[in-house]
């Protein structure tokens, strides 16, 4: 037993020491200068909880705090319906399944630089010229509002993920036991039925990974941000990321700027580990 | 035969903790290891566009001073030069030679800036390019290059609606002249008369504020950068100039980026007028040579009760060199710097190959490479030329509260006061 456990410590070593080195020594040096006034090359003085202090006064962060969640719930929401209904469509039997997998998973293999820029083209020139064709004023300016901005962002953010999470509840969708299925087919249920009560509860595992992966990443989104619409107009479009480094790189605060990524990530992990907790306690063991 | 293993996996365990541990903790050491004769002075500097033509210039240095290795690395634009300057020196591997704006920046190095004032670049620095880097008497960094902007005409466009560029004076003049080019812009293949990037805060919240709030401060950037407050004293009129361009801009302003600006509309001849500086040169040409060459002039924008027929003039950046290094790379640094500024295969160089305006004296101005550099060159000649100050505003207020600023009121979701007002307050907060 206790032989077991010790090769247990000596194989998982390279990557707990690995881990530590990229993942927990920065985070500590992190803590460490959320407590600083550090420019980011020099280090002014301990300042205590000062930073952390103004993080609350500042309507920037608190304006980019509340744009994030507004628009993580709402991108949660429709990648997981999308990504769900997705993997339905294509666990059916009909030729060429396997071909529309590939293309709904695709967007995901583009980098969320590029794919900003891509869809920015979109924005800026395709639904202009439609809304020039239809006269609709909103599909002309879409990128330069607050309110086009946040659905340019969410369409985008769905149109890349929602493949990704297709392939998770594939995978969990195709672990059903078809025994079950038939057996239920045998007692009248149709197929509505049999998703809502055999197939849903069975890929309950599946929501506790897809929704921890939309969570994190909507709220950690950065790169789309930045090429779609830069936080603009007027920095409204600004997420909390964005925010960060904005503060760190372009007003030279890194220890104010450290201080946010500190309560952000309070914030992040707080939020994920209780959707974890609550997830996990739905699924069902067969 | 278990516990022998049980050893090699906990030695391998202590092997790799070392192992990592020593990879974590080594940086920051071998600064100058070799210990042959060249000394190597890296370079590191954010402007792209003369990148190639740099290291080309750097590899004839190299080739005429033996035992001296200059190299160059360069990434660019604003923000994320800083990010990655700071990184550099975070880890330990600091440049001799890299780039500063202005007093902010001063402050931010104060501790890696080495005094340039003995170099011979430093001694023929036009008069008034050295303002920024000034401090005490010591001289701590050393221009680039010099850079004007104003409103960018096609010429063409102009001739064929009767407008004289003499004529416009005023910012009645302008709005005038806005106005005659509206009627006619069916026919003169126009969308529109202005690009307004309010999208690009740099443009708006940067330079077009720089004309304004310059004349404030005596055109002095060290000025600029010790007022605790600023009271938009000639803020009426840059609300006029806010106000013409967007009212005769294509439209939507707010995501009317630089690419969009300048490549597809005015390179395109799709509108007469807007404010850029003679640094577009090669973007215009690259859309359209015949039109770079004969078509673009530039047109000092008119502050009323300020400057008529002015261009704002400064230098964009500064070469800093690094007082923590060898004393060695440091002589070399000065060296190098003094060959590119004043030798004259150096100034051939800045002039023919970078296309500079030089912000030193000695050169022969007749071979200023293209023909918006030459004006505004002029410009400065004639003693036509206003400062640069934005170096001088508190940090990211030009662009993340004026910009935005002026961005919420061309989207009609603040008057022109509550802009003012939220810049000032903010600009009270940061200089406290």
């Amino acid at each position: 037993m206790t032989n077991k456990k010790s090769w247990l410590y000596v194989f998982s070593a390279p990557v707990l020491i690995a881990l530590f080195c990229v993942v927990i020594l920065p985070l500590l040096f992190g803590v460490y200068y959320s407590f600083t006034d550090w420019d980011g090359v020099t280090v002014n003085g301990f300042v205590g909880f000062q930073n952390y202090l103004n993080v609350f006064k500042d309507p920037g962060f608190r304006q980019a705090l509340w744009f994030t969640t507004k628009f993580s719930v709402v991108s949660i929401i429709l990648i997981n319906v999308i990504g769900l209904g997705l993997a339905l469509l294509v666990t059916q039997k009909f030729k060429g399944t396997s071909l529309l997998r590939t293309i709904f998973f695709m967007p995901n293999l583009i980098g969320g630089l590029i794919l900003g820029f891509i869809w920015q083209f979109v924005f800026i020139k395709a639904f202009a010229s439609f809304g020039n064709l239809v006269g609709i004023e909103s599909l002309q300016t879409w990128l330069s509002t607050t309110q086009t901005g946040f659905w340019a962002l969410v369409i985008v953010m769905c149109w890349q993920m929602s493949g990704y999470i297709m392939v998770i509840y594939i995978s969990y969708l195709q672990s059903v036991d078809v025994s079950l299925l038939e057996a239920a087919s045998l007692d009248g249920a149709n197929d509505w039925q049999q998703f809502w009560k055999i197939k849903f509860p069975m890929i309950m595992p599946g929501f506790t990974v897809s929704l921890f992966m939309t969570l994190s990443n909507c709220f950690k989104l950065y790169d789309q941000n930045l090429s779609l619409t830069g936080g603009g107009p007027y920095n409204s479009t600004q997420m909390v990321a964005m925010n960060i480094f904005n503060t760190a790189f372009s007003q030279n605060k890194m220890g104010y700027a450290q201080a946010k990524a500190v309560i952000f990530f309070i914030i992040v992990a707080v939020i994920s580990l209780t959707q974890v907790y609550m997830t996990k306690k739905k699924e069902v063991e067969v | 035969m278990k516990t022998s293993f049980k050893k090699i996996g906990l030695g391998l365990f202590v092997a790799g903790l070392t192992l990592s541990l020593a990879a974590c903790g080594n940086s920051g050491t071998d600064k100058q290891a070799d210990g042959k004769k060249t000394t190597t002075v890296d370079i590191f500097q954010f402007k792209v566009e003369f990148n190639d033509q740099f290291k080309q210039v750097a590899k004839d240095y190299e080739e005429e001073h033996p035992g001296v290795k200059i190299n160059i690395s360069t990434v660019g634009g604003g923000d994320d030069y800083g990010a990655a300057l700071k990184t550099k020196f975070a880890s330990g591997e600091e440049p001799a030679i890299f780039n500063i704006g202005g007093p902010e920046d001063l402050k931010t190095w104060k501790k890696y800036l080495a005094d340039v004032s003995d170099t011979k670049a430093a001694e023929n620095a036009l008069e008034g390019t050295l303002n920024g880097v000034k401090k005490d008497d010591k001289v701590l960094g050393l221009p680039y290059n010099m850079e004007g902007y104003g409103l960018l005409y096609n010429k063409k466009v102009f001739k064929e609606a009767g407008i004289k560029v003499e004529d416009i004076k005023t910012q009645e003049d302008l709005r005038a002249a806005a106005e005659t080019l509206d009627k006619k812009k069916k026919e003169l293949g126009l969308e529109a008369v202005f690009a307004l990037p309010a999208k690009e805060t740099w443009v708006t919240g940067l330079h077009s504020s720089n004309l304004f709030i310059a004349p404030e401060f005596d055109n002095d950037v060290n000025k600029t950068y010790e007022a605790k407050e600023v009271s938009f004293k000639y803020g009426k009129e840059f609300k006029e100039y806010i106000d013409v361009q967007q009212e005769y801009s294509v439209q939507p302003t707010t995501s009317l980026d630089y690419s969009k600006q300048m490549e597809e509309l005015f390179s395109n001849g799709k509108v007469a007028m807007t404010q850029q500086g003679n640094w577009v040169y090669g973007t215009i040409e690259e859309i359209d040579e015949e039109f770079a060459e004969e078509n673009v002039g530039i047109l000092p924008v008119p502050v009323n009760g300020v400057s008529e027929n002015k261009i704002p003039v400064g230098v964009p950046n500064y070469w800093a060199v690094n007082k923590n290094k060898d004393e060695k790379v440091q002589k070399e640094a000065r060296k190098f710097m003094d060959w590119l500024y004043t030798s004259d295969e150096g100034k051939e160089a800045v002039l023919e190959e970078f296309k500079f305006i030089p912000a030193y004296s000695g050169y022969d101005t007749d071979k200023i490479a293209d023909p918006l550099s030459k004006q505004v060159y002029e410009y400065s000649k004639d003693g036509n030329a206003t400062g640069w100050v934005f170096m001088g505003y508190p940090t990211d207020w030009g662009m993340n509260v004026l910009g935005a600023g002026i961005q919420k009121y061309v989207s009609d979701n603040a008057s022109w006061d509550e802009v003012v007002k939220e810049a000032q307050e903010q600009w009270k907060t940061s200089r406290q």
